[in-house]
């Protein structure tokens, strides 16, 4: 029922090939959609990230003001003023995002670091320290009233060596401020009255506090990786963990944005009626090569869009040396197997729906599969030489998603003949795909009606 | 050299149950205007797909400029039953993709795109986008891309389908000079007096068998007329009854719309014998015997009238 000539009959099919594949090229790049969705997106969010930090400095407008502190004792207030110094604060934000990078290899990223300590915020608090605690109704009208910043109501409680009230509970303080006390500044107060707090009590116990912090921190350890033939690697948690997330990630981008274009432009072409004139100036599989070869170009174009940003995002943090060359050469050769793998889907399926909701069903099982490496990530990640992973990798189609998973998150590198193996496994799937792939895009690009089941689509593997 | 550009030898196609063409023997001679005709669903459409190769018999050869459809693409042009552009394409641009992948080399094409555009009276549409074209205007371009590359071989499906009278005329004329130029036409239709006006040959295909092949001449020769037409001098509807007693004529019925009456008249009467009578039963402005048409061919051979609306369907 449909087109079995072999089109080496035909002596013109590779110009026609090219030809769709250059129109489906062209129509897919230059419309508005690709432009803005997957070429302005990414610089669009580059963009707001750094007017979001811009936005976020000018908001933190300079805070002056009094913090009044009720401390009858007189211990705790004599602290506060200190850790609401701007370098305390300043001090205080690079700490924590220091804490908050520890992905980041020791030794890098400080310039962002140093980025982000100027963003914190600038306040200028002076501090009122109260001895008498019969103050605390006209302290909290001015606080009302927004003279005050704020109210810490110290007890003596909170410097007992067992800090309970009499009734048993914990001693704590409280902090009272205006309704419109900005978040940010109401927990640097907090923060403030909270560590002087904790000042007070060491310098009660007799105990120097910096002497006592530095013997209950530890600096930026060392992780160095022994490999067998003696050779040290510096363990990177990025490396191990993210990196291969964001090739994977990569790989999906490019090849799902592509196959997805695919998917509703086959599907486009035949609610409109024009696959039949088409059809009448190319044969069915010039078309499908000709789709493929067009869309692996649109591809490539954001593989290369999106990696190369990466890459220049890493080289720009430092961290360029996490990416090798043989990682770029292998990712290409599964990039070529995961789009031939997901291209293939995406138009036999498109080829035999009339509808995106019809595709739906079709495509679903073969997503799940596909699914596989996103779900299994983090244990892949963990034990790239693990039986899951090892298994995992020689799932068609999911090949080419785990195997890149493996070979970028491996401290080590996983077995040659693996990664062989996987090529070669995986490009004999690739064949299968194509085979049947075409043998249904074949039939399903003239049939109209019903959309068949999957039982008939192995029918029109069989038939065609 | 055959002098035939397509030969169909016994072609069969079955679709599940269906039979849709039936051991279909079929030569189309080169430099012919040959019309398929048949009512929707007859295998029309069918047949003219085998002969393009888009899909292929299960029994039975086609041949098509001396191989088949696939290596001779680029000498065809096909309008299909089933048509549509990209929609957001621009009309100019649409037609350069079909030319290109009809092997037109890109030297000249605009001149050749810009031509035609005018020839079916179009030119404004060039840089319109083909969603922005009225049905009528789509299908003008669609015709275009049939014959863009200027194929020896034409072959459209339905082409009038859709179309108003000015623009079926039109198109009419197009064909016409198509052919004159020497090129071979096929085209299909299920409306008669299209086919009856355009073509050179006939092939009627009916419930997947070709119940004719041959030219209008001999179609009229072997279908000799039976139909009197008399048109009473006072315009009396109620001359079909008078007229029907008269011996020999099966039946009569009145046409409002010519104010005449038409009477069937039965094989084994003479035709003139009953217009002589007719004029001796009442005073008449005209008598005719009809010209055979081919929808009275249709009737007799099939025994259903054809439709004479433009809808369309499979054929």
């Amino acid at each position: 029922m449909a087109d079995r000539r072999p089109d080496r009959r035909d002596p013109a099919a590779m110009r026609r090939v090219l030809a769709v594949a250059f129109r489906e090229f062209r129509h897919t790049v230059l419309t508005k959609g690709f432009i803005f969705g997957a070429l302005l997106m990414p610089v669009i969010m580059v963009v707001m990230i750094a007017a979001i930090g811009a936005l976020v400095g000018s908001q933190m407008a300079p805070v002056s003001g009094t913090l009044a502190v009720i401390d009858p004792s007189g211990t705790v207030a004599a602290f506060v003023p200190a850790e609401l110094s701007p370098d305390a604060i300043a001090e205080e934000a690079r700490e924590a995002l220091e804490r908050n990078s520890t992905l980041l290899p020791k030794g890098t990223g400080e310039q962002a670091v140093a980025q982000a300590a100027a963003l914190a915020p600038r306040i200028d608090v002076k501090v009122d320290p109260v001895a008498d605690a019969s103050l605390e109704e006209s302290l909290r009208a001015k606080v009302q009233s927004g003279e005050l910043l704020g109210l810490a109501i110290v007890t003596a409680d909170v410097l007992k060596p067992d800090p309970h009230d009499a009734e048993g509970n914990p001693a704590t303080f409280a902090l009272i401020v205006p309704t419109k006390s900005p978040p940010r500044l109401t927990g640097l107060l907090e923060k403030a009255v909270a560590t002087s707090i904790v000042k007070a009590r060491v310098k009660a116990a007799g105990t120097d506090y910096s002497s006592l912090n530095s013997l209950l921190s530890v600096p930026g350890t060392s992780v160095r990786r022994l490999a067998a033939d003696g050779t040290e690697a510096s363990e990177s948690k990025v490396a191990k963990t993210l990196l291969p997330m964001g090739f994977m990630m990569l790989l999906w981008i490019a090849t799902f944005t592509s196959g997805n274009y695919l998917l509703t432009t086959t599907i486009e072409e035949k609610s409109n009626k024009v696959m039949e004139v088409v059809l009448s100036a190319v044969s069915p599989m010039q078309l499908l090569c000709g789709k493929i070869l067009g869309y692996a170009a649109v591809s490539a174009l954001m593989l290369l869009m999106y990696g190369g940003l990466g890459i220049a995002a890493l080289a720009a943090a430092a961290m360029g040396d996490l990416v090798s060359p043989g990682m770029l050469a292998l990712m290409l050769v599964y990039f070529v197997m995961a789009y031939a793998f997901v291209s293939i889907m995406m138009a036999s399926v498109g080829s035999a729906v009339n509808d995106l909701r019809e595709a739906q069903s079709l495509v679903t099982p073969a997503m799940l599969v596909l699914m596989l490496p996103l779900m299994l990530w983090l244990p892949i990640s963990e034990q790239p030489n693990g039986w899951l992973a090892t298994i995992a990798s020689f799932v068609p189609p999911a090949i080419p998603f785990v195997m890149i998973l493996r070979v970028t998150a491996s401290s080590e590198p996983i077995a040659i003949w693996q990664v062989a193996l996987s090529i070669v496994w995986g490009f004999a799937w690739v064949g299968v795909f194509l085979w049947a792939g075409a043998k249904i895009f074949r039939v399903g690009v003239l049939m109209q009606g019903k959309p068949p089941t999957p039982k008939e689509l192995l029918k029109w593997v069989r038939m065609a | 050299m055959t002098s035939n550009t397509v030969v169909l030898r016994n072609v069969t196609k079955r679709f599940g149950s269906v039979q849709a063409v039936r051991g279909i023997d079929l030569e189309v001679p080169k430099g012919s205007l040959t019309g398929f005709i048949g009512p929707n669903g007859a295998g029309k459409s069918t047949t003219i797909r085998m002969i393009m190769s888009i899909i292929h018999p299960d029994e039975g050869s086609v041949e098509v400029l001396g191989a088949d459809a696939i290596a001779a693409k680029d000498r065809i042009g096909y309008l299909p039953e089933e048509r549509g552009l990209y929609r957001r394409m621009r009309v100019t641009e649409f037609l350069r993709y079909m030319a290109t992948l009809k092997g037109v080399p890109s030297a000249g094409l605009g001149r050749r795109i810009a031509d035609w555009l005018d020839r079916v009276q179009l030119p404004e549409a060039a840089k319109k986008r083909c969603q922005e074209l009225s049905k009528g205007q789509q299908q003008k371009i669609q015709f275009i891309a049939s014959v863009i590359h200027d194929p020896e071989l034409v072959i459209l499906d339905e082409p009038f389908s859709g179309l108003d009278p000015v623009n079926s005329r039109l198109l009419n004329r197009l064909i016409r000079e198509l052919n004159e130029s020497g090129r071979t036409i096929i085209f299909s239709t299920h409306v008669m007096h299209q086919a009856e006006q355009l073509c050179d040959r006939i092939v009627l295909i009916n419930r997947g068998e070709k119940v004719i092949d041959a030219s209008m001449p001999e179609i009229r020769a072997r279908f000799d007329p039976r139909t009197v037409q008399v048109e009473p001098a006072d315009g009396d509807p109620r001359a079909a009854e008078r007229l029907a007693r008269i011996a020999g004529v099966e039946h009569a019925r009145w046409l409002p719309e010519r104010r005449a009456a038409e009477l069937a008249v039965s094989r084994d009467a003479d035709p003139q014998a009953v217009m002589r009578e007719a004029t001796a039963t009442l005073p008449v402005r005209s008598v005719e015997l009809r010209r055979t048409t081919l929808d009275d061919v249709f009737v007799e051979l099939v025994g259903e009238a054809m439709p004479s609306s433009e809808e369309s369907g499979n054929g």
